[in-house]
């Protein structure tokens, strides 16, 4: 699975793009740990067989959660979200589920070992990886949908198995099935590639950016070129 | 390249996070077409070899634009950016520094030959490669920088994915679709426009179009904090 600071970091830039006027230290930190919360299925593949990029990697939960929120704050005569937490609380809450399926579950699915998108309606880790591009020799190539592709699942992309033949190894559980298997490696993957590097250094510095931990909020030159445009950028005026 | 598309979706993204108040259209076409513009580098190459991910894609040139930015708003008495564009332009212009580096400069960085970093100071692609991990067994390991010790002459050897010069590199781009002396012999031409050349580009172009979709359907808090 994409390393869970990959997801983190992605869930910072996603606060930092969708909060708006919401942004401060409490909102960023709720959107990042819903961004890596999918990672959590890995410890319950300890228990369930092929848990990992399973329980909390289905669109169904959050489409769920995405309809409750909804009906709360748009269906509904008075929304208890909005009564108890105001606008702010209905705003982190949708850039939260935007993580959890934008930053947590989609990562996953864009390369190895996928992430199965349906369970429990269809039982398949889908990967949709390829390419897509425009050739002056050969027109339009495209190879990430393919409905003749190999592997279990409805939907037309490429698949790795079932929660039955596809385990998935991780530092919680390193061979991705029940039961500790003592004297296993574990390895904590934090960056398996180049642009996950670039896009961790991005979000940290993003961050850094956003929250200028090196001035003073009362500084006079932080009020000039960036405090006074928008107020709530600092953890200081929440 | 990584497509250029997927530097903009990537750019929108950290635009989306940085411009704050100063988010709008013009704002978002500003970086847009920061981003697109170091590609034009590639058009050089059939007068300069080697100049695609060298002339628009070293580190030299951001700096210099971030230093020269800072003086101008921070150093100097009255700034000239901030007098002819205000505090926007001045948010803005930092902004298309940070999404130049990030979006543009470092993902090409970690693709096929990477850049040519320090031209032209130094004149020497580098590739971003590798992973970090943490191993119960081996500890924390790290191989984008491979550090190592010559046996016989005990000199250490830092390799940071170095893929070559402009003499030797020649990195696949529309416009010179391979090594030119490759196109010479070849008898069809293939230009190959890319969009997306893996699954995470496609996610990051995704990701950037999503981002200012959900800016545009968001709507105004109701009661504006005080500033």
């Amino acid at each position: 699975m994409a390393p869970t600071l990959v997801n983190a970091a992605l869930g910072a830039l996603l606060a930092a793009a969708l909060l708006g006027a919401a942004f401060d230290r409490r909102s960023v930190a709720v959107v990042v740990a819903a961004a890596v919360v999918p990672g959590a299925d890995a410890a319950a593949s300890l228990v369930v067989a092929g848990a990992t990029n399973t329980l909390l990697h289905t669109v169904w939960l959050p489409l769920a959660a995405g309809g409750l929120i909804y009906w709360d704050t748009t269906l509904r005569e008075s929304s208890r979200l909005r009564e108890r937490y105001g606008w702010r609380g209905v705003r982190v809450s949708w850039v939260a589920l935007t993580a959890f399926v934008a930053a947590g579950i989609a990562p996953e699915a864009v390369g190895d070992p996928g992430a199965n998108l349906l369970y429990p309606v269809d039982d398949a880790y889908y990967v949709i990886d390829g390419l897509l591009l425009f050739s002056t020799q050969d027109g339009v190539v495209q190879t990430f949908v393919s409905a003749t592709a190999e592997g279990p699942g409805l939907l037309p992309f490429e698949s790795l198995g079932t929660t039955e033949t596809h385990a998935i190894s991780t530092w919680v559980n390193p061979d991705g099935r029940p039961g500790l298997g003592g004297g296993d490696e574990r390895v904590l993957t934090l960056v398996e590639a180049g642009w996950q590097a670039v896009v961790v250094a991005a979000a940290g510095a993003s961050l850094a950016v956003r929250f200028r931990p090196w001035s003073s909020d009362s500084g006079e030159r932080t009020a000039t070129a960036s405090a006074s445009e928008d107020p709530a950028v600092s953890g200081a005026s929440e | 390249m990584v497509s250029s598309l997927v530097h903009a979706g990537f750019a929108l993204v950290l635009a989306a996070g940085l411009l704050k108040r100063s988010y709008d259209r013009r704002a978002l076409a500003v970086v847009l077409v920061v981003i697109v513009l170091p590609e034009a580098d590639a058009l050089l190459g059939p007068i300069m070899p080697g100049a695609h991910r060298t002339v628009g894609h070293t580190f030299v040139l951001p700096a210099a634009a971030g230093l020269l930015l800072y003086y101008d708003t921070q150093i100097r008495e009255t700034s000239l950016l901030r007098e002819r564009v205000a505090d926007t332009g001045v948010r803005i212009a930092w902004t298309a520094v940070f999404v130049h580096v990030f979006a543009h400069v470092f993902l090409d960085w970690a693709h096929l030959e990477g850049v040519n970093a320090l031209w032209p100071l130094h004149d020497g692609f580098l590739r971003l490669e590798g992973e970090l991990l943490w191993s119960s067994v081996d500890g924390l390991v790290q191989t984008f920088v491979e550090i190592d010790v010559d046996p016989e002459s005990g000199q250490r050897q830092i390799d940071a994915g170095s893929t070559g010069t402009t003499e030797s590199v020649h990195v696949n781009n529309p416009v010179e679709p391979d090594s030119p002396e490759e196109l010479e012999r070849a008898e069809t031409i293939d230009r190959r426009f890319p969009v997306a050349g893996r699954g995470w580009r496609l996610y990051l172009l995704g990701l950037g179009v999503f981002t200012v979709i959900a800016r545009y359907l968001q709507g105004d808090p109701p009661d504006e904090p005080a500033a």
